[in-house]
C-alpha cells in the first residue's frame, strides 16, 4: 500500500468515525425542546478538530504509518467522550465538570501523541535506554506507596498527587516497563531460549528464570500493596507474552502461569480484599462488594439488543461509572450492539498492531510491537470482562474510553509509539524494494 | 517470532469472542430474569419517572391520572375517586408492586406495548413520550349508586352487559383509597399498607371477584339449566311432590324447606318459591356428573378469564358425582358449594344472553395521547352452558319469579323494562341466625336480550328466612339496574367546560 492511499483511507476512516461520534454528541446533548446548547462549539471542536489534527500530524510526521489505528483509537476516544458529557450533565449528583475535563485530557492527548512523534523518530532509539526505561518503570509503579505522594482512592493505592494534580503512574509505568522488557529479552533472547530437560520436560534453565521471578515479584507486590489486581494481572500478561515471543518457548508461559496461579492462591488466603473480589465474583447478589457489578448486568438487561437510546438510561446508577464502568454505560444505552461495536473496534485495534509487530524486520521494534498491543488489548479486555462478570472485576480503565488523565495521556502516546514502528517499516521496505530494483537494473 | 505473535492474536480473539458470548448472555439471554432481580429497580423507577396513562371510566370520569411532580420522581400517581375504584384500577406504588388496571395493562399505560408510528421525520427528534389512556366498561354513575345502595354493609354488587361481558360496575364494601399507597413518602405508605392488610375485613381485596361465598339459592338457576338441558325437566314436567322435606337416597339428613313449608310443583313454581325438596329432588334425578358439567359450564372450577389479576375460581364439589346426599345439598346452593359474586353475575347473564357467557372484561379500549385507538375488547363466548331455548325457558321463569315469586322487589323503578331474578339466603350456621341476602337478575327492554345483568350479595345479615335475599338486595340491584339501564350522564371534563371565551 502506498503512503498516499493510506492516509487517504485514514482520513476517510476518521470522517466516518468523527461522523458518528459528532452524531452521538448531538443525540446525547439536544435537550428536549431541540435547541441546540451554547455549548455545542468548543465540544465540537474537541471531538471533530483534535482528530484532524492528529491526522495532520500522521501525514507529516509519519506518513507510511497503518491507517487503520488513529480512527479506531478517535472513534473510541469520541464515544468514550459522549457518554462522560452525558453522564456529566444527567447525573443528579456528583462531581462536575468532567466533561470538561476530560477535553483538557484529550487536547493533552493529542498534544503527548503528536509530541511523541516528533520527538521519537525511530523507536531504536528507546533500546539504548532500555536499562533507564525499566529503572523508570519500577520507580513510577511502586511511587504510590510512598508517604506523602502516594493516595488510596477507591481502595486502590495506585495514586500520586502532587498539589492539586492527581494521576496514576502505573499507567506510564507499563508503557516503560514494555520498552525495558523488549529492550532486555531482544538483547537476551537466545540464552534465555536454552531449555534443559527436567525428565520429559523441556523447561527454561532455572538460572534464566531470574528475570520472570522479579516480575512475578514486582506484580505480586503491586497486587498486595496496592491492591491494584488489574495492573498486577497486566503487567505480568505483558511479561509473559513477551518473553514467550522473543524465545519462541511455551514452557516460559507454563511456568508463567503457575506462578500467578500460585501467587494468587497464596494472595487469596492471605488478604481478605483478594478473596472478596473472587467472593463476589462468583455470587455478586445482595452482596455490597458486587453492587457495582450487578449494577452493571442490570444496565446491559436494560439495554437490549440495540440499547435504551443515548440519554435515555440511567447509567449514573452504576459506581464509577465514567471510568471503569463506563462499558456498562455503553450497553445499556447502545445496547449489544453498541458493546460488540466498542469489542470489534479494540480487537481490529489488536489486529492492527500485530500486523505492525509482523511487518517489522527488527527484532525490538517487533517484541514493542507486541507488547504495546498486549497492553492496550489485554487492559481493555480485563476490564470489559470484569465489567461483565467474566472475571473478577479489577480497577482499570478501558483505554480511550474512561475518564481519566493518566489513561490517556498514556495510551494516546502508546499510539504514536505504534505508528512510529510501523512507519519506521514501511520506509525500510520502500527503501529496500527501491534498493532491489536499483540492484536489478544494476544486474 | 512470528508465530507467537500470531497465537497472540489468536488468544486475545478468543477473550473477545468469550466478552462477546457473555455480553450477549446479559442483554439477551439473561435480560429477562435480570430485570425480575428483586434488587433491580430500574424498571420501576423508570416507570416512576415517566408520564402514564389515565384510567378512565366509561363515562368520562378520570380514575387514575399521573401528575407532575417534583419531588424524587417526576410524576405522582393519583386517584381521584378515592375508594370508589379501588378494587378496579388497584395501585401504581414504588415498594408495594403494582394491582388492578394498573398492573393488567400497565405496559399500554407506560406506552412499552404501543407500537411507535414513525411518522414524521420530526419525531425522531421531538422527546415525545406515548402513553395509553385505558378506557373503561364500568360507568362511574352506576358504581355510585351501587356504592350508595349498599351502603356500609359487607357485601358485593356486580352489573354486566350479558350481551358483550362489559362489567358495568362492580362494588363492593369495605374498600379503599389507593392514592395513599401511591404516595412517594414510602414510609407512610407502608404504614397505610400495614393497616390495610391488618384489617379482618381485607378491605384491598374485591369481595366481588376475589372472595367465594355460598350462593344459597341463586344456585338453583343451575340446577334448573341442568335439570333441563339433561334431565328432561320442561315447564310443565315433572311436577315435584308438595312436600316438606325430600330424603335423598342411600341416607344422610333429608332436606327441608325454609321454615318447614310444604312446596312442590312444577318448574315456574318450585323456581317463584325457591323450593328446596323439588330442587334437590330434581339435582338427584339428573344426576352428579350432569349436574357438576352444567356448573363447569357456567364456569366452576374453572380460571375466570377477567382482565383484573387475583380473580378467584368458584367451585363445585367433586364428591357429588357418588354420593347422592351431596349432590341433593348442592342442588340447593349448599355443601361446597362457593361462588364470587362476578361469578353469580355470569350465571344471570348466560341465561340472558341466549346461554352464552360473554368473557367478563373492565377494559373497553386504549388510546395513544393523539386519539389514536390502540386496542380494544372484542366481545367473545366464554361459554356455553345452555342451548338458546334453555335460556328462553329459564328467562321466562326468572321473570315470573319477579312477577310471582320471591324477587318482587326486584323491578322497583324498573316500569317497562322486563325483568327477570333469582334469590338467594345462604344461611352460616352460626348460633344467631345469620345468612347472605343473594339475588341475581337482568334488566332490558321487552323484546330485546337484557342489557344488564347483576349479582348483589349482602352478607351476614340477621336472620335465616328465604325472604332476606329479595327483602334486603333486591332493592340495591334494582337500583342498580335502573341506573345501567339510563343512559349514561357524562361527566367528561373536556365536554364539560362550559362557555370558555363566551
Amino acid at each position: 500500500m502506498t503512503t498516499a492511499t493510506r492516509r487517504t483511507t485514514e482520513l476517510g476512516l476518521l470522517v466516518l468515525g468523527t461522523m458518528f461520534v459528532v452524531g452521538a454528541y448531538l443525540l446525547a446533548t439536544l435537550p428536549a425542546d431541540s435547541q441546540i446548547p451554547t455549548t455545542v462549539g468548543p465540544f465540537l471542536g474537541i471531538i471533530v478538530g483534535l482528530p484532524l489534527l492528529a491526522h495532520v500530524a500522521v501525514r507529516r510526521l509519519a506518513p507510511r504509518a497503518d491507517g487503520m489505528l488513529l480512527p479506531l483509537a478517535s472513534l473510541l476516544n469520541g464515544l468514550g467522550y459522549v457518554f462522560i458529557v452525558r453522564l456529566d450533565e444527567g447525573q443528579p449528583s456528583g462531581p462536575e465538570g468532567l466533561a470538561g475535563l476530560q477535553s483538557v485530557w484529550m487536547i493533552l492527548g493529542v498534544g503527548a501523541f503528536i509530541a511523541t512523534l516528533v520527538i521519537v523518530r525511530d523507536v531504536r532509539l528507546l533500546e539504548r535506554y532500555r536499562y533507564t526505561a525499566g529503572f523508570v518503570g519500577l520507580v513510577l509503579l511502586l511511587l504510590p506507596l510512598l508517604p506523602i505522594v502516594g493516595r488510596t482512592i477507591n481502595g486502590s493505592r495506585i495514586w500520586v498527587s502532587f498539589g492539586p494534580v492527581n494521576f496514576q503512574p502505573g499507567e506510564f509505568a507499563k508503557l516503560a516497563l514494555a520498552v525495558f522488557f523488549a529492550g532486555y529479552l531482544v538483547e537476551k533472547r537466545e540464552l534465555l531460549a536454552i531449555n534443559r530437560s527436567f525428565g520429559p520436560l523441556a523447561l527454561p534453565d532455572p538460572k534464566h528464570l531470574g528475570p520472570v521471578l522479579i516480575a512475578w515479584g514486582v506484580a505480586l507486590v503491586v497486587m498486595v500493596l496496592e491492591k491494584d489486581l488489574g495492573s498486577s494481572l497486566l503487567f505480568f500478561t505483558l511479561f509473559l507474552v513477551l518473553i514467550w515471543v522473543a524465545t519462541e518457548r511455551a514452557s516460559y508461559l507454563a511456568v508463567g502461569v503457575l506462578l500467578f496461579a500460585g501467587g494468587g492462591y497464596v494472595a487469596f488466603n492471605a488478604f481478605s480484599h483478594v478473596q472478596e473480589r473472587f467472593d463476589t465474583w462468583l455470587d455478586p447478589w445482595g452482596k455490597d462488594k458486587g453492587y457495582q457489578v450487578v449494577q452493571a448486568a442490570f444496565a446491559f438487561a436494560d439495554g437490549g439488543l440495540a440499547g435504551r437510546g443515548l440519554n435515555l438510561g440511567v447509567p449514573y446508577k452504576i459506581p464509577v461509572v465514567e471510568s471503569d464502568m463506563i462499558f456498562a454505560a455503553v450497553g445499556e444505552e447502545l445496547g449489544m450492539v453498541g458493546a460488540a461495536s466498542v469489542l470489534v473496534a479494540f480487537l481490529l485495534m489488536i489486529g492492527a498492531g500485530l500486523r505492525i509487530a509482523q511487518q517489522s524486520s527488527d527484532g525490538f521494534e517487533r517484541l514493542l510491537a507486541t507488547g504495546l498491543t498486549t497492553l492496550l488489548g489485554f487492559q481493555a479486555f480485563i476490564i470489559m470482562a470484569g465489567v461483565v462478570r467474566l472475571l473478577p472485576l479489577t480497577g482499570v480503565t478501558l483505554p480511550f474510553v474512561s475518564y481519566g488523565g493518566s489513561s490517556l495521556l498514556a495510551n494516546w502516546v502508546l499510539l504514536a509509539l505504534l505508528l512510529r514502528i510501523s512507519d519506521r517499516s514501511a520506509l525500510r521496505e520502500a527503501e529496500r524494494a527501491a534498493a532491489g530494483q536499483l540492484t536489478q537494473i544494476g544486474g | 517470532m512470528s508465530k507467537q505473535v500470531r497465537n497472540l492474536g489468536v488468544f486475545l480473539a478468543i477473550c473477545y469472542a468469550a466478552l462477546f458470548v457473555q455480553v450477549n448472555r446479559l442483554t439477551f439471554f439473561e435480560a429477562e430474569s435480570l430485570r425480575a432481580q428483586p434488587e433491580n429497580v430500574r424498571t420501576v423507577e423508570r416507570d416512576f419517572s415517566s408520564p402514564r396513562g389515565s384510567i378512565i371510566s366509561a363515562d368520562g370520569q378520570v380514575l387514575a391520572q399521573s401528575v407532575p411532580s417534583d419531588d424524587r420522581f417526576r410524576f405522582q400517581r393519583e386517584y381521584p375517586t378515592g375508594g370508589l375504584f379501588g378494587h378496579i384500577t388497584g395501585y401504581f406504588a414504588f415498594e408495594l408492586g403494582t394491582t388492578g388496571v394498573e398492573d393488567s395493562y400497565n405496559g399500554f399505560l407506560t406506552g412499552d406495548d404501543i407500537g411507535f408510528d414513525i411518522n414524521q421525520l420530526d419525531d425522531l427528534f421531538v422527546d415525545r413520550d406515548v402513553v395509553g389512556d385505558v378506557t373503561l366498561s364500568m360507568r362511574h354513575d352506576v358504581q355510585e349508586v351501587a356504592r350508595d345502595a349498599l351502603g356500609e354493609q359487607e357485601g358485593s354488587v356486580v352489573a354486566l352487559d350479558p350481551r358483550t361481558g362489559e362489567i358495568i360496575a362492580m362494588w363492593s364494601f369495605p374498600s379503599y383509597d389507593p392514592t395513599a399507597l401511591a404516595s412517594h413518602d414510602f414510609d407512610a405508605a407502608e404504614a397505610t399498607s400495614d393497616l390495610l392488610n391488618a384489617d379482618p375485613e381485607h378491605p384491598t381485596r374485591s369481595r366481588a371477584f376475589s372472595e367465594r361465598e355460598f350462593p344459597g339459592s341463586t344456585f338453583k338457576v343451575v340446577t334448573a339449566t341442568a335439570g333441563i338441558e339433561r334431565g328432561g325437566v320442561t315447564a310443565d314436567n315433572p311436577s315435584y311432590p308438595v312436600s316438606d322435606s325430600y330424603q335423598p337416597p342411600r341416607g344422610g339428613r333429608p332436606i327441608p324447606n325454609f321454615g318447614g313449608a310444604s312446596c312442590g310443583g312444577t318448574l315456574f313454581t318450585i323456581l317463584q318459591q325457591s323450593c328446596n325438596t323439588a330442587f334437590a329432588q330434581m339435582g338427584v334425578d339428573t344426576g352428579g356428573d350432569e349436574l357438576q358439567e352444567t356448573a363447569q359450564g357456567f364456569g366452576f372450577d374453572r380460571d375466570v378469564p377477567l382482565d383484573l389479576p387475583g380473580a378467584v375460581q368458584s367451585t363445585f364439589p367433586a364428591a357429588v358425582v357418588d354420593d347422592p346426599p351431596t349432590l341433593a345439598q348442592a342442588s340447593i346452593g349448599q355443601n361446597e358449594v362457593q361462588a364470587t359474586p362476578l361469578q353469580m353475575a355470569m350465571v344471570a347473564a348466560g341465561v340472558a344472553n341466549d346461554g352464552e357467557i360473554m368473557t367478563p372484561h373492565v377494559m373497553r379500549e386504549i388510546r395513544d395521547d393523539q386519539g389514536n385507538l390502540v386496542e380494544e375488547f372484542d366481545a367473545e363466548v366464554w361459554a356455553r352452558p345452555m342451548s338458546p331455548d334453555t335460556a328462553g325457558l329459564l328467562r321466562d321463569a326468572m321473570v315470573s319469579v319477579v312477577t310471582d315469586g320471591s324477587a318482587s322487589r326486584l323491578d322497583e323503578g324498573l316500569d317497562g323494562f322486563v325483568v327477570g331474578g333469582k334469590t338467594g339466603t345462604a344461611q352460616l350456621g352460626t348460633p344467631e341466625p345469620r345468612s347472605h341476602a343473594w339475588i341475581i337478575g337482568f334488566a332490558g327492554p321487552s323484546g330485546e336480550t337484557p342489557h344488564v345483568a347483576v349479582a348483589v350479595v349482602v352478607e351476614g345479615q340477621p336472620g335465616a328466612s328465604e325472604q332476606t335475599g329479595g327483602r334486603v338486595a333486591a332493592p340495591i340491584a334494582a337500583a342498580v339496574m335502573q341506573r345501567a339501564l339510563a343512559a349514561p350522564e357524562r361527566t367528561d371534563e373536556a365536554d364539560g367546560d362550559p362557555g370558555s371565551g363566551g
